[in-house]
């Protein structure tokens, strides 16, 4: 069983691999922005898929990454892919800063400050902020980024780099899921009380799903600053954070292969209604709609965890018997 | 100090409009503890339906102004309250016993939908309601020049307001709604039939935003198809802010929106306005969790 | 479960390999990238219905060199994102030259894409300076560019000897680029306010009543229409006569329609023609044509510059004999010199900018028309 997974896997792999040699370079751009949208919902999927805080806000974590890059490079000449860890780096501090007074807020009312928080980031970049942010205009000129002396330009160059942050990203967040902190946070979504109770510290681990969150989603803002060259608040709006939070509700809360296949829907179907020019965002959200009741609990939920209690018993028993003897 | 009333006033009368899309919001959220994100859609399809119809049939003609835009209000009421009505047979119900968030997808999904329709049916540019329905005079209070209709309708608001108030609050069928809205299982137990509740709701909620949508038509003139996404934030951040799910909270975070608006554009920056009362909703949540006057509910233990 | 997933896999990659797959046929392709969808869906719409009219009309009369006309539209949707996708799909379309867009940094967001498939662009709404600047061989605009309109704005309100000024922009690219290239060009002192509204509200007077407070003798506004025709509006009813004067961008008939006749009364603008100014017969009959056909005449001047964009594309393609981008960049250049089109005549710069002044007063009379001044 094991090792048809396995196998399932780099089959799957490899067909990504070869598949910009299949694709013109729109599908393949297509392919990017589904791996971008990807990458951002997963790491959504910490806050609002594991913790369960319904955060609609998470453009602007995305935005301060992708600024951070612009700003580096286009003063300070600093090389594009080396600004990633530092724009990472300052999304997770943003997020603590802003997120410590309202982690104790309550579903709908957290989502209405989230969405606060991405307003307040857009109308900031507008206006220009420590004139940094070039306004409406946004900042252009950003350099491409170089990967071992080779200079990334083309779609089928960012696809492989995007799509390896992408694989990467999966890996991690199937660790984290299994993880103590992983079990944590699912324990604080289906029950904050008895989490809480049983002496997990719950604001801090909610803070910690944020701040993580807004990590890797400020790494995934260098990746779009590099990819676009020109970055302006319009791709930081709150239907960006909308987006987001769609994706990772239709794919199913909490689960990685959920939220792939939902940026596949999510950014795929538009570009597939294009034909239908005007039309196109009509029968988008009617397709929404339709997979929600369809499939009401996301497409692809998460399954529920199992744990081998009767083994786990037996060894208990197994260990104090042993004690005994 | 006279600017400072002049705001005040200019606050009130866009908060006016805020509270009545507040209500249907908070009237929603209250029974389902959904956020209705097409509901600023539905504002624009009142508005865009009460244009047509008043083009179409010469309302004010026949019947002189005041006749003619009470049965226009009336009409866009009714015809907004089934689509509201058909919106939560098709779009929410088969929703109800999932998790809360898929229905919030499902409105979104919706609110694009309403969105684009609007814009396939009446057209990308925006309409103009005709200019010579509503007098124009303006009276002067405490000197200052407030404009007749402005008056008129900040008074609608508040008598939509009481209105609604009363139906929750002082008739049988209002009882009803708050026993949905606080148990819907329990209510179920005492004879109430919970889907007859919910639709009269999806009625009511949609029907004042409609309502509203006319209204703002009829007042500042122009209307767009996108203009229902922003005041729909706006309501549900009013909602927010007066404590969701809380009639008389819709009322006071509406007015209260309009007001910090008015005063943050007049005394700190117009360009930062949004984001002044945005960072205002904010701290009121951190002092007050639930709103002003939402309830202080007690974490389930 | 996992046949869902399945199922849906192999729909996409079907779908992919189909969308992949390219008919070659012998036209001559012309990309429209547009707002068809969201906030300024009504200037992309039109956008797209004229140079659907003008293509028709060239291939009833046999094409240009033989070849038909393909018009292929593509919707950027007034988002950066969605334009860099619009742009690789044109591009991978084989298209000669691609028409469009509208917003400035949507422009900005598709240039360096086409500019690397070498592949013309000819932007139609995009005033924004340095797009022009970059020394992009196959970008042009027919549409003029902001620091041009600051100055033509600025001469105006000198002439009309104003001495205290509120200038109130939209904090779009191109309302703030506007304000800000007219600021830099009048007499500091006699700024007396210097704010940003917020576009797509509806309620203006707290702002208006601010301004008021300013005391100005001129309230320049930089910004679209629908907030021009609102400001009107809610000024009237303030009893407020201060004098106003707009940008380009408020030259749309549809200001008269929501500040109703009375409020628009004596409001001025600083602009290329209107749609209504076009007196050439040419553009004329092409109006009546689209009005027969729309119902309505196109909003703004901003969606005939596409027309114009279409029309030097054709011309140059004639002239040429050729669909080298190469080629017919340099036609633009040397070779076209006040070609008549609808919007008056064309040439390029070196640049790419669209050559010549062009700019005017308006003002809308008692009835509601607006009259060159």
């Amino acid at each position: 069983m094991m090792n048809m997974r396995t196998l399932l896997l780099f089959a799957v792999c490899l067909l990504l691999l070869a598949l910009p040699q299949f694709l013109n370079p729109y599908w393949t751009d297509v392919f990017n922005n589904i791996g971008l949208y990807t990458v951002l919902a997963l790491s959504l999927n910490i806050i609002l898929g594991h913790a369960g805080l319904f955060h609609m806000g998470h453009a602007a974590f995305y935005a301060v990454g992708a600024y951070t890059t612009a700003i580096l490079n286009t003063q300070f000449g600093v090389p594009v892919l080396y600004t990633m860890p530092l724009a990472g780096l300052l999304a997770a501090v943003f997020a603590m800063v802003v997120a410590r007074p309202i982690i104790h807020l309550r579903g709908d009312y957290l989502l209405i400050v989230t969405i606060g928080i991405v307003e307040i980031v857009r109308i900031a970049l507008v206006n220009d902020v420590f004139g940094l942010t070039g306004g409406a205009n946004g900042i252009f000129g950003i350099a491409r980024p170089m990967v071992f002396g080779f200079k990334l330009k083309k779609p089928e160059h960012f696809f492989y780099l995007i799509w390896g942050f992408c694989l990467l990203t999966i890996f991690f967040m199937h660790r984290l899921e299994n993880s103590r902190f992983g079990r944590a946070l699912n324990f604080i979504k289906e029950d904050d009380v008895a989490a809480e109770g049983s002496g997990i510290d719950t604001a801090y681990y909610k803070l910690i799903a944020f701040v993580l969150g807004a990590f890797w989603a400020g790494m995934t803002g260098t990746i779009y600053a590099a990819k676009m060259t020109i970055i302006s608040p319009e791709a930081f709006s709150f239907w960006e954070s909308v987006v987001l939070f769609t994706i990772v509700i239709l794919g199913g809360m909490g689960s990685i292969r959920g939220v792939l296949v939902g940026s596949f829907l999510i950014i795929g179907l538009p570009e597939i209604f294009r034909d239908l020019a005007e039309w196109r965002m009509l029968v988008f959200g009617l397709a929404m709609m339709l997979m929600m009741i369809f499939r009401t609990q996301g497409l692809i939920p998460p399954p529920p965890r199992k744990y081998d209690v009767l083994a786990y018993l037996k060894e208990a028993a197994g260990a104090v018997g042993g004690g005994r003897a | 100090m006279e600017e400072f009333f002049q705001q005040l006033t200019n606050g009130l009368a866009v908060g006016g409009i805020y509270a009545l899309i507040a209500l249907g919001y908070t009237m929603v959220y209250g029974v389902l503890k959904l956020i209705n994100f097409a509901h600023g859609d539905l504002f624009t399809i009142g508005a865009f339906l009460g244009l047509t119809l008043l083009t179409s049939l010469g309302l004010s003609d026949h019947m002189g102004p005041l006749l003619g835009v009470i049965a226009l209000a009336v009409m866009v009421i009714v015809l907004v309250g089934l689509i509201g009505f058909l919106l939560e047979r098709t779009a929410y119900r088969p929703l109800r016993n999932s998790q809360r968030l898929s229905a919030v997808v499902s409105a979104l999904g919706a609110s694009i939908f309403f969105q684009n329709a609007v814009m396939l049916i009446w057209g990308a540019r925006p309409l103009v309601y005709p200019h010579n329905i509503l007098p124009t005079t303006a009276i002067s209070i405490f000197g200052m020049d407030v404009p007749l209709v402005r008056i008129l309708m900040f008074s609608t608001s508040l008598v939509l307001m009481y209105a609604l108030y009363y139906l929750t609050h002082k008739t049988k069928i209002g009882a009803a709604i708050r026993a949905a809205a606080i148990d819907q299982g329990a209510a179920k137990l005492m004879g109430i039939d919970v889907n007859r509740v919910i639709a009269l709701v999806f009625c009511i909620g949609p029907a004042l935003g409609g309502a509203a949508g006319v209204m703002v038509g009829l007042y500042y003139g122009q209307i767009s198809f996108t203009m229902g996404w922003m005041y729909g934030l706006k309501a549900f951040t009013a909602a927010i802010l007066g404590g969701i799910g809380n009639i008389p909270g819709a009322m006071v975070g509406g007015l209260l929106l309009g007001v910090i608006e008015a005063l943050g554009a007049a005394y700190i920056s117009i360009a930062w306005k949004d984001a002044i009362s945005f960072l205002v909703l904010i701290l009121i949540l951190i002092v007050r969790p639930t709103g002003l006057l939402g309830e202080r509910v007690a974490d389930k233990v | 479960m996992k046949k869902l997933i399945h199922a849906l896999l192999l729909g996409l990659v079907l779908s992919l390999m189909m969308a992949g797959y390219s008919w070659a046929a012998d036209t001559i392709k012309i990309g429209v990238q547009a707002p068809l969808t969201g906030k300024y869906a009504s200037e992309g719409q039109d956008m797209k219905n004229i140079v659907d009219i003008l293509a028709e009309k060239v291939n009833a009369a046999g094409g240009v060199n033989g070849k038909m006309v393909e018009i292929i539209a593509e919707d950027d949707a007034f988002d950066p994102k969605t334009a860099a996708l619009a742009a690789q799909r044109l591009t991978t379309s084989g298209v000669v030259a691609v028409i469009g867009t509208y917003g400035s940094s949507i422009t900005e967001a598709a240039q360096g894409i086409y500019d690397e498939a070498e592949v013309i662009q000819i932007a139609t709404g995009s005033t924004m300076v340095r797009l022009t600047e970059k020394g992009m061989k196959l970008f042009f605009r027919t549409c003029p560019r902001d620091d041009a309109q600051g100055a033509a704005a600025a001469k105006i309100i000198k002439e009309f000897g104003s001495k205290r000024i509120a200038i109130l922009h939209d904090n779009s690219s191109y309302s703030k680029g506007l304000a800000e290239e007219t600021k830099a060009l009048l007499d500091p002192a006699s700024i007396v306010f210097y704010d940003a509204l917020t576009p797509g509200e509806q309620d203006y007077t707290a702002i208006l009543t601010k301004v008021k407070g300013s005391n100005p003798d001129l309230l320049f506004f930089p910004g679209y229409y629908n907030e021009a025709g609102l400001l009107l509006r809610q000024k009237m009813e303030m009893k407020w006569n201060v004098p106003m004067l707009g940008g380009d961008a408020t030259n749309n008939a549809d200001l008269v329609k929501i500040a109703g006749v009375d409020a628009a009364k004596g409001f001025m603008f600083v602009g290329p023609p209107g749609v209504n100014d076009l007196d050439d017969p040419a553009a004329k009959e092409f109006l009546a044509t689209y009005k027969s056909r729309f119902n309505a005449m196109p909003a703004s001047i901003w969606s005939v510059f596409a027309g114009d964009a279409f029309n030097v594309i054709v011309e140059a393609v004639k002239k040429t004999g050729s669909t080298e981008p190469a080629k017919i960049a340099e036609y633009f250049r040397t070779g076209l010199k006040d070609f008549p089109s609808l919007t008056g005549t064309i040439s390029f710069d070196a640049k790419g900018d669209r050559a010549g002044k062009f700019y005017r007063l308006s003002k809308v009379n008692e009835k509601g028309e607006f009259i060159l001044q």
